[in-house]
C-alpha cells in the first residue's frame, strides 16, 4: 500500500511538470528549426546584426532589420538569411535568398511577435559557413491575442 | 481563378551603373496565421503569401520564403546593383492559389 502511495506522489509530481515542459517546447523548437537550416555545420557568432525595437507595444507589426557584414563580391557573398523567433507558435519567420548582385546584405521587413523573446538571424555565406546574431525584445501586446 | 491584390513598388527610375539601389515592396494581404479563432470558436484557416521572387531582366536576384510570423501587408526592403537598363519583375505566390506580380522599369546610365 505504501509503495502505491509513493508511486502516486511521483506520478502527480511528473504530471505537474508537463505544462511547464510544453511552455519550454517552443524554445527547443526554435533550436530544432535552426538545426534544420544549418544541418551538421557549425554556427559562429558574429557578422550578423538584427535590429528590433527593444520595447514593442504591438506585436502585430514589428519592424525588423537584419544586416550581415560581407563584401558582397562574386566570390564572397551572403547566400541566405534565415530569421527564427523563439517565442512564436511557429519558430520560422522568413528566409531570404540573396546573391552577390544584392550589393549589400541588408533586408528589412515587418514581423509578428507573440511574446517577449529573442529573435535569431542566421546567415549562410557563399563558402558554406554559418553566422548568427540575435536581438532580445519586450512585447507588451502579443500578436495572437487579438480576435 | 486565382486571387490577387494590390502591390506597391518603390525604387528609383534611373541609376548610375553599378550603383546599389534600394527597393521597397508592399503587397496587400491579411496574412491569416491559422492560429486565430472566430467568434464561434472555429479556427480560421491559414491563408498567407508563401513566396516572393524578384527577377532583373529575367535573372533571379532576390527570393524570400514567408511564414505566418510575417505581419499583414508584407513589406520587404532589399537592394540590388543596377547593372543594366531593363525591367525588374516581382512575383508573389501564396495559399489558395494566390498570385500577383508587377514590373518596374529602370534606366541605367
Amino acid at each position: 500500500m505504501s509503495t502505491s502511495r509513493r508511486k502516486f506522489i511521483v506520478m502527480t509530481g511528473a504530471a505537474s511538470l508537463v505544462p511547464w515542459l510544453s511552455v519550454q517546447a517552443t524554445e527547443s523548437e526554435a533550436a530544432q528549426a535552426i538545426k534544420q537550416i544549418v544541418g551538421s555545420s557549425k554556427i559562429r557568432t558574429g557578422r550578423v546584426e538584427l535590429e528590433i525595437p527593444p520595447l514593442v507595444e504591438n506585436g502585430n507589426s514589428v519592424v525588423m532589420k537584419v544586416s550581415v557584414e560581407s563584401p558582397m563580391t562574386e566570390n564572397d557573398f551572403v547566400r541566405a538569411i534565415h530569421v527564427v523567433a523563439e517565442g512564436n507558435p511557429l519558430p520560422n519567420v522568413a528566409s531570404f535568398q540573396l546573391s552577390h548582385r544584392a550589393g549589400r546584405a541588408v533586408v528589412t521587413t515587418r514581423i509578428r511577435l507573440n511574446d517577449s523573446q529573442r529573435v535569431w538571424a542566421i546567415a549562410q555565406m557563399s563558402d558554406g559557413s554559418f553566422w548568427q546574431g540575435y536581438a532580445a525584445t519586450l512585447v507588451t501586446l502579443a500578436a495572437c491575442t487579438e480576435v | 481563378m486565382s486571387k490577387t491584390s494590390r502591390t506597391l513598388v518603390t525604387m528609383p527610375a534611373t541609376a548610375k551603373k553599378n550603383e546599389i539601389i534600394d527597393i521597397r515592396i508592399i503587397v496587400q494581404h491579411d496574412m491569416e496565421t491559422g492560429f486565430r479563432h472566430s467568434e464561434q470558436g472555429v479556427r480560421i484557416a491559414r491563408d498567407i503569401i508563401r513566396e516572393l521572387v524578384c527577377t532583373y531582366n529575367g535573372v533571379e536576384v532576390f527570393r524570400a520564403d514567408l511564414h505566418p510570423s510575417i505581419a499583414a501587408n508584407p513589406m520587404i526592403t532589399f537592394s540590388t546593383v543596377a547593372i543594366e537598363s531593363g525591367t525588374l519583375e516581382f512575383m508573389w505566390k501564396g495559399d489558395n492559389d494566390y498570385a500577383s506580380s508587377t514590373t518596374s522599369k529602370i534606366t541605367v546610365t
